[in-house]
């Protein structure tokens, strides 16, 4: 079985200034691998070694993120080998481009159980790349994460709420978004530095993967956020199963369920 | 000449500076102020692939090139110069040696645990009366058939206090000067090797920086590094690595005080406006960055040099010259554009100041380091 992990090769944010107008300039930002990222590719390498997988990583940007320091950099992390998706038209691509591009490098991987992100990119943060990335795959996503642990051909996950720990389990494969306390980093060692550059990267354009002609998808609303008036009904979970029927019928009484 | 840093290289930079704020700049301040060896580090930077930077790949090390452990040490002296140091003399003055100068067994019984941080690595060449004048060192070592005996006493020895495999550099023959000296390795718990206590300082407090006695020593034969009688050129070698290393952690002590000022600077407000504003202010900023860029230009060409296998010592001795004072000159004015806080424990310039002044001093003064620079003009 492979893990994914998806990376990105992003300006860190640390180093963009904010003009007086509020406007954000990462021009003079050095770029790096998302620190989120960081944390999803450790958490890969955990999975990967208990499972006896390969952990791949999977970045898609312009010309910058095929640069040798980009791939070095995500493989000191602990990845075993990269594909990189570089093209001029990936450039500054949104989350719907990114994520087909993303897709079809996965499908074309093959033998992927598992596709591991955090959950959202240093410098965009829209936290909509994991999602739309398993909804072309056709593949469950679980966000907002803080463990995972691979059994057979399923994960459990845990995810923190405020009421106490959330579990989940589902069956590979799946997407997983990662919150970025899921693992404490650990800066990659001088024999990781020095291993990065022996291990394999694939570059793929666009057209090798069969993609032709992106898009971000129709804007369909343009409804402020805030949505309706809340009702403010709370239901009470002591019984689960009397709960989920309750805010089902409240559901199908206010007309969000036919 | 141009510098393009290779991926490796710019690698270093960034994983390095990583560990150091993750690891090591939460107890900077502390162990300065207690004067506490940060034992709790070692296993850290074992595992990071730090302490075995000088030794090659089949001993367990990185093998790393000499630009990209200048870096290294430059990183972690940017958080905290007792660190850099730790891993500096570890490196540069005893890893570097066994490495250079061991025979095959020597390397596969010291380099393994000195890479793993199972063992840490000293050096000791300076003694009450032999300073600058390191060729007067009156500590012998005398040959009893398979084994040699060593009388005498070192001091100021860097990791002195914890650490397992020390260099020691001593007068195994009658011949005069310079030529009856040698180099031994000497492991710590040897009957009549004693560690005494170490000195209370004025800066880089959390390093170990102890006496040595030695009283009928002994030895094995086998523990003679390099040739009988070649001990004070190959202190000589250690050093002109080892200067790099020093002028490096000079580097860092500046760089991690410079942006402490800049910091500061856009922070603080007087007369209306962010101190940053004033000329006055951002002429110091501007000879700060500077006087760092030359040094570090300095250190990167003698790195460079060594790492091409050409000769470097008077190119070390120009860049740990120069990085010294200049570190001393930074973080001063790092303090003045704090103003009075800056003369507290409060903020970390006023630590960088005092961590400065030893690159001035340890592995050769600046006066030292002068007169090496002008032998190679007047011989
Ligand atoms: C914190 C610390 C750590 C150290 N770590 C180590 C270590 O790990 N191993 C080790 O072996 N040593 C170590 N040393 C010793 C250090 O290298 C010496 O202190 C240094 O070389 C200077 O020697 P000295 O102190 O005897 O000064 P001296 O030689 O007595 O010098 C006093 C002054 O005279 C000047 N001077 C001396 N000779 C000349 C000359 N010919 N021309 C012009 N000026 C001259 C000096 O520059 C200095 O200004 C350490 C020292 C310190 C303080």
């Amino acid at each position: 079985m492979r893990i994914v992990v998806l990376h990105k090769w992003a300006p860190d944010p640390q180093e963009a200034t904010v003009g007086a107008d509020g406007s954000v300039d990462f021009s003079r930002a050095k770029a790096a691998v998302s620190d989120y990222d960081a944390v999803a590719i450790q958490c890969g390498r955990q999975l990967a070694d208990a499972a006896g997988a390969a952990l791949v990583g999977v970045s898609v940007g312009g010309e910058a993120a095929a640069r040798p320091v980009a791939t070095k950099s995500a493989l000191a992390r602990g990845l075993d080998e990269v594909v990189v998706v570089s093209d001029p038209e990936l450039e500054e691509a949104g989350s719907a481009r990114t994520a087909q591009a993303i897709a079809a490098a996965v499908a074309a991987l093959g033998d992927v159980g598992l596709v591991l992100a955090g959950d959202s990119s240093v410098d965009v943060g829209a936290r909509m790349v994991p999602a739309v990335v398993a909804g072309r795959l056709g593949w469950p996503v679980l966000a907002d994460v803080d463990s995972v642990a691979l059994a057979g051909g399923s994960v459990a996950v845990e995810r923190l709420a405020p009421e106490g720990v959330q579990s989940i389990s589902a069956a590979l494969p799946v997407v997983i978004a990662l919150t970025s306390e899921a693992v404490k980093t650990k800066a990659p060692g001088m024999k990781d530095v020095l291993g990065a550059g022996k291990k394999p990267v694939t570059v793929k354009s666009l057209a090798d993967l069969g993609l032709t002609a992106l898009s971000e998808g129709a804007v369909t609303s343009r409804a402020k956020l805030g949505g309706p008036a809340r009702k403010g009904v709370v239901i009470d979970t002591s019984d689960p199963a009397a709960a989920a029927a309750e805010l089902v019928d409240a559901l199908r009484a206010a007309g969000a369920l036919a | 000449m141009p510098f393009q840093l290779t991926d490796e290289q710019v690698l270093t930079r960034d994983s390095v500076r990583e560990f150091a704020e993750a690891e090591i700049a939460p107890i900077a301040a502390e162990i300065d102020q207690n004067h506490r060896p940060p034992l709790e580090s070692i296993g850290k930077l074992a595992e990071a692939g730090l302490l075995g930077m000088l030794i090659p790949e089949e001993y367990g090390g990185a093998g790393l090139d000499a630009l990209s452990y200048a870096i290294a040490i430059e990183e972690l002296s940017r958080v905290c110069a007792t660190h850099g140091v730790l891993v500096e003399a570890h490196s540069s003055l005893c890893t570097w040696a066994i490495a250079h100068h061991g025979t095959e067994d020597q390397k596969r019984k010291y380099l393994p645990d000195l890479a793993s941080g199972e063992a840490v690595g000293a050096f000791g060449l300076t003694e009450p009366n032999a300073g600058s004048d390191a060729s007067s060192l009156a500590t012998t070592a005398v040959r009893d058939s398979d084994e040699f005996v060593l009388n005498g006493q070192k001091i100021f020895i860097t990791n002195g206090g914890f650490a397992k495999t020390f260099v020691i550099m001593a007068r195994s023959t009658d011949a005069p000067g310079v030529k009856g000296i040698s180099a031994f390795i000497v492991e710590r718990g040897r009957p009549g090797f004693e560690i005494l206590e170490p000195e209370r300082k004025m800066g880089i407090r959390g390093s170990s920086t102890t006496p040595l006695a030695f009283t009928g020593c002994r030895i094995p034969a086998a523990n003679l590094l390099g040739q009988e009688g070649a001990g004070f050129k190959i202190a000589m070698q250690i050093l002109d690595g080892g200067r790099t290393g020093i002028a490096a952690q000079a580097v860092g002590i500046a760089q991690g005080a410079f942006e402490a000022a800049c910091k500061y600077a856009k922070e603080r407000v007087q007369f209306g406006r962010p101190i940053a504003a004033l000329q006055a202010i951002q002429w110091l900023i501007a000879d700060m960055a500077v006087d760092i860029a030359a040094g570090r230009a300095l250190v990167y060409r003698a790195a460079d040099l060594e790492s091409r296998g050409e000769p470097h010592g008077q190119a070390a001795a120009m860049a740990k010259l120069f990085c010294g004072e200049m570190a001393t000159r930074v973080t001063g004015k790092a303090i003045q554009v704090h103003g009075g806080v800056g003369y507290t424990e409060a903020y970390p310039v006023e630590r960088a100041y005092r961590d400065a002044k030893i690159t001035e001093i340890y592995e050769g003064t600046s006066e030292i380091q002068r007169l090496v620079i002008a032998r190679h003009y007047l011989r």
